[in-house]
């Protein structure tokens, strides 16, 4: 019966949050043309996918807790305490997509891939700090709902946020891939 | 107030470029593979899944310790019966989940014209035996750090996620190559 339970409970949210990476999925497909014409864009992919991961559900569960200890609740949202997350999770964002950048075209280098380093820096910079500055808009909207309805926000954010965030990361990677490919 | 963006940045950088680290190490077998993976367009769909799917039952199975740890109804043994039972299930739900998803992608890809050269059996057996294998090792390694981090007077809560989610990426694209080279699908 335990073990019934268990299944029951999970299975259903595991696999709705694997529906998500299949969107994700789906957008790496749709990229072939693009992992072709930019070496190394493939070596940032599962990269920037960790880096969001890690920074939002960081993000979502630093809020929850906030909520726990009665620092931001629905009245009020958008305070100093909010503002030093965000900004806090911004930067970490920033800093750790020129990381990404980096490490991408040095290991390339030593195997004999010869990428353009401006060109990878520039596509994980951008893809990395507007997914972030979506998924966190995202959290915040998430985190009103579940106040509104008094519901535990952490119960809620991780899932959501696993779901959302590998679709927004790759959407974004597609997008600044190509935007940087026309530009530069 | 709690918060500073100067701790937040502090406390994770260091963690993160770990992660970093070994995930662009995940990202190079990709770009050594990048040939394969382009002209097969469907194991490049399922690279997302795969690891999405060993994240989340790791992750959800370490919270699960982490909480039986705390609480006291799960002892800091390998012996634990209430820790195998947890193992056990989580291999179970990884095992379906896995089955599920790799019959919605083959006909995702069958739907969008990318599927040459491969059966639906052929391709469900590389995705559910790759996802055993991962699962396995997800599920130990997030029993191993649950308890180490509980020993050490760490939070699991705190380390589990961010282990098992990398380690699983990297293993994730080393298990799908080597399954696909066994079962030989000319890849």
């Amino acid at each position: 019966m335990y073990a019934k339970e268990m299944v029951k409970q999970s299975l259903p949210l595991i696999v709705f949050c694997c529906l998500g990476a299949i969107v994700a999925g789906s957008t790496l497909g749709v990229m072939i043309d693009l992992l072709r014409e930019i070496p190394g864009l493939i070596v940032v992919v599962p990269a920037i996918i960790a880096l969001r991961g890690n920074i939002s559900t960081a993000f979502g569960s630093r809020l929850g807790s906030a909520y726990h200890l009665g620092v931001i609740n629905a009245d009020n949202l958008w305070n100093e305490e909010l503002k030093q997350n965000i900004i806090g999770s911004l930067i970490l964002s920033f800093f750790v997509a020129i990381i990404i950048g980096i490490l991408a075209y040095v290991t390339s280098l030593i195997l004999g891939v010869y990428p353009n380093p401006l060109k990878l820096i520039s596509i994980v910079l951008i893809a990395g700090v507007i997914s972030g500055i979506i998924l966190n808009l995202m959290t915040i909207v998430i985190i009103y709902l579940v106040f509104k309805r008094g519901y535990d926000p952490d119960n809620i954010t991780g899932p959501a946020l696993a779901t959302f965030g590998d679709i927004v990361t790759m959407l974004c990677l597609f997008g600044s891939a190509l935007l940087v490919e026309v530009v530069l | 107030m709690i918060y500073s963006w100067k701790k937040i940045v502090k406390h994770g950088l260091p963690l993160l470029t770990i992660t970093i680290l070994i995930e662009i190490f995940a990202g190079q077998i990709l770009q050594g593979k990048q040939e394969s993976l382009l002209l097969f367009p469907v194991f490049l769909i399922s690279i997302p899944v795969i690891n999405s799917i060993s994240g989340n039952i790791g992750s959800v199975l370490g919270a699960r310790l982490a909480s039986g740890l705390h609480v006291g109804y799960i002892r800091l043994s390998l012996k634990d019966k209430e820790m195998h039972d947890n193992l056990l299930i989580s291999i179970l739900i990884g095992l379906i989940t896995y089955l599920i998803l790799a019959i919605v992608i083959y006909f995702l890809a069958l739907f969008g014209n990318i599927i040459e050269d491969i059966t639906l059996i052929e391709f469900v057996a590389i995705i559910v035996l790759t996802g055993f294998l991962l699962i396995c090792v997800v599920s130990l390694i997030s029993v191993f750090t649950a308890f180490l981090s509980f020993k050490r007077g760490l939070d699991p809560d705190d380390m589990v996620a961010p282990v098992v989610t990398t380690v699983g990426d990297v293993m994730g694209i080393v298990f799908l190559f080597t399954i696909i080279g066994l079962i030989g699908v000319g890849i």
